[in-house]
């Protein structure tokens, strides 16, 4: 189930460039509320592409752009919900933490826990339906300490339900570290909840394919709940603009040692493949980023009158 | 509340966070009973700094990192005031109170009376409300909802001298208090509050339940609180040029809600528009509204009219924002309604 590593570098380079767009629109005003990035954490979002069909669910939280991008959402309406406009997934209305792309069954949320509850209907949804889909709800290394995590798990496991939580370990829950506020891992977690449980290297996307994959099979064939705990470093602070003094310098140039980028590309040249080809890769992952950048940022935002649209199915407040 | 005008001063330069833990810390030395809990609070000093320095003074046992787990923390606000200890629990936003409401209007706002008085809840909510930007899930107010539950005193503050009372005065409090702090204030420098910008250096409490006119007028009180209040005083100036003298009654606290103040305010200029940042329905304008007419009789005002986030999500896009929250321009324009109609 694994795709080649020049795949995976590919994938990963969209994402990264695409993350760099979000930051040039905090740059330059056009995004003005909080925005989180998983630069750092690409090579887990592009270990799940080519996994999941479109009528599985993917529930992912507020760093949820890579996840997005693997599920298959189409780059420039998010790109333009992210930056605001009414050319936007959700006309505008949503915004970064809350995008949502019904045909391919993503949905995001701000608010951490949150996630596991909402893939939860997704996979009963999928029992009711007979359907072989699955469920997957993303989760930061914080949020597995929320009552939604335990309470989902326990009833997905109960009931055998296709529950895939994949967990991105980033050591930090905003200035908090995590392995000091749980008892115990996450991956540890899944024989109290009757899951398969794995923990892999989240730098590695081929290794993440491996893992997540065995647990979309086992849930696809009935064989209930499973948890994917991925560890992968935060480049950035939590948001754009935080100060993360919390992390020293020493922390952090020990972090950057683990950019997945670096690693694949200096697999890719050690298995001969030239520098020029890689550099044209990340120009030409540039440019068609930069392509849909310019279209998005010559969208407009939503008209001001439309404010009230949407509150109710009928449209008026 | 008066201060010498000797009394030492805490620096201009300050921001508000600075403050409010300045205010924690100097209630946390008087009284050893009081702990703090929270995502954050400890080795950052919180995402706004509004706790930073607390567990550098008191150590990680009264002032402690929490993980993502608000149900436990907050329950565990209850457990500790039942042991005898003056629990503050911080919500980072407001918006996430509804992982833990269950504690907060079941038990901690519900306990004291139950018990038959038996058993009081000091505890404090610290939380930070108010639009960022940030959309549907983290640019709310919601002090109406905690308001609409019975049980517990809620706070608001719009400047920093407030900031700290209030807080001072929450920490002493044997009844339950959510203080609301607003987001888009707490990074703002004392020097750039239009009032209350003046805060000394030792403990003084500011009375829960009191509202303060910062700004005297003739012709429409605007009543308010938080944020709104600093919007409010810039259109309050837009409007004065336009020849319309406004009052604004800072309410300070939801509850115990000052409608005596606001009423008494509105009888001298003959109109009240309420401002809210909050939603508009069913919430703190439709209440105080009502009490001020109970207070002065249905006809006793020329004008009357509210302006709120109304009964819809805070958007994302900046467009959509700036058409449903509140800001100076559209206070301004909703004065200049009031007034024309007569
Ligand atoms: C219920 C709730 N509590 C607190 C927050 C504030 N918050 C947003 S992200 C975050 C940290 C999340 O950490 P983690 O789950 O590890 O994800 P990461 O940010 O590291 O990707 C916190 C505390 C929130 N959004 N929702």
């Amino acid at each position: 189930m694994t795709l080649d590593l020049m795949t995976y570098y590919r994938h990963m380079l969209r994402i990264r460039h695409f993350e760099e767009a979000c930051l040039s629109g905090v740059a330059s005003g056009e995004i003005h509320g909080e925005l989180h990035t998983a630069i750092g954490q690409e090579a887990i979002a592009a270990g799940m592409v080519g996994i999941l069909r479109d009528d599985d669910a993917l529930v992912s939280t507020h760093r949820n752009h890579g996840h997005g991008i693997a599920k298959g959402v189409p780059l420039e309406p998010m790109l333009a919900e992210i930056f605001e406009k009414e050319t936007g997934l959700c006309g505008g209305f949503g915004g970064h933490m809350h995008l949502f792309d019904p045909d391919r069954l993503f949905s995001t949320t701000g608010i951490v826990g949150a996630t596991l509850p909402v893939a939860l209907g997704h996979a009963y949804a999928a029992f009711l339906d007979g359907s072989d889909a699955v469920a997957v709800a993303v989760s930061g290394d914080g949020g597995v300490n929320t009552g939604g995590f335990h309470e989902s798990l326990n009833l997905a496991g109960a009931l055998k339900l296709p529950l895939v939580v994949l967990v991105e370990n980033n050591d930090w829950a905003i200035s908090v570290v995590s392995s000091e506020v749980s008892a115990v891992g996450s991956a540890e977690r899944a024989p109290a909840y009757a899951a398969w449980g794995t923990r892999v290297d989240g730098t590695d996307p081929a290794a993440v394919a491996v893992a997540f994959a065995e647990a979309v099979a086992r849930a696809r064939r009935g064989e209930g709940p499973a948890i994917v705990e991925a560890t992968a470093q935060r480049f950035r602070g939590h948001y754009e603009g935080d100060p993360d003094l919390y992390r020293t310098p020493e922390l952090k140039e020990a972090m950057a040692a683990k950019d997945p980028l670096v690693i694949a590309r200096r697999e890719l040249e050690a298995q001969g493949i030239g520098t020029d080809h890689l550099d044209d890769l990340v120009a030409e992952s540039q440019a068609q980023i930069d392509a849909i950048l310019a279209r998005v940022r010559a969208a407009e935002q939503p008209d001001p009158s439309r404010a009230h649209d949407h509150v109710f199915t009928g449209g008026v407040a | 509340m008066t201060t010498a005008t000797d009394t030492p001063m805490l620096s201009p330069s300050f921001n508000l966070s600075r403050v409010i833990a300045d205010a924690i810390k100097l209630e946390m030395e008087a009284d050893e009973r009081i702990v703090v809990l929270g995502e954050d609070v400890g080795r950052q000093g919180g995402v706004f700094g509004s706790t930073r320095g607390l567990q550098k003074a008191f150590g990680d046992r009264r002032v402690r990192d929490m993980p993502i787990s608000e149900m436990a923390f907050t329950g565990m606000g209850v457990g500790l005031a039942m042991s005898g200890y003056r629990p503050m629990i911080e919500i980072m936003f407001v918006d996430f109170i509804g992982v833990c409401l269950e504690q907060v209007y079941n038990a901690i706002a519900k306990n004291p009376y139950m018990s038959g008085g038996r058993v009081p809840m000091p505890v404090v909510i610290k939380t930070a409300g108010g639009c960022i930007g940030s959309a549907a899930q983290h640019s709310q107010c919601l002090w109406g909802t905690f308001a609409h539950l019975p049980g517990m005193h809620v706070v608001a503050p719009s400047s920093p001298y407030d900031a700290k009372g209030l807080m001072a005065a929450a920490l002493r409090s044997d009844d339950p208090v959510i203080y609301i702090e607003h987001k888009g204030l707490l990074l703002s420098k004392l020097g750039d509050f239009p009032h209350g910008a003046e805060v000394p250096k030792g403990r003084y409490t500011v009375p829960i339940g009191e509202a303060a006119t910062v700004r005297d007028g003739r012709d429409v009180t605007i009543a308010t609180l938080s944020a709104s209040v600093r919007d409010a005083l810039v259109a309050a100036d837009e409007l004065a040029g336009q020849g319309i003298d406004v009052e604004v009654v800072d309410l300070r606290s939801v509850v115990p809600l000052d409608a005596d103040h606001v009423a008494a305010s509105a009888a001298r200029t003959g109109r009240l528009l309420v401002v809210d940042e909050d939603y508009l329905g069913f919430g703190l304008s439709g209440e105080l509204i009502t009490r001020v007419l109970e207070l002065l009789g249905p006809g006793a005002l020329r004008g009357i009219a509210r302006h709120g986030v109304a009964n819809v999500p805070i958007p994302a896009a900046r467009s959509l924002e700036q058409a449903v929250v509140p800001g100076s321009a559209s206070i301004a324009a909703a004065v200049r309604e009031l007034v024309a109609r007569g």
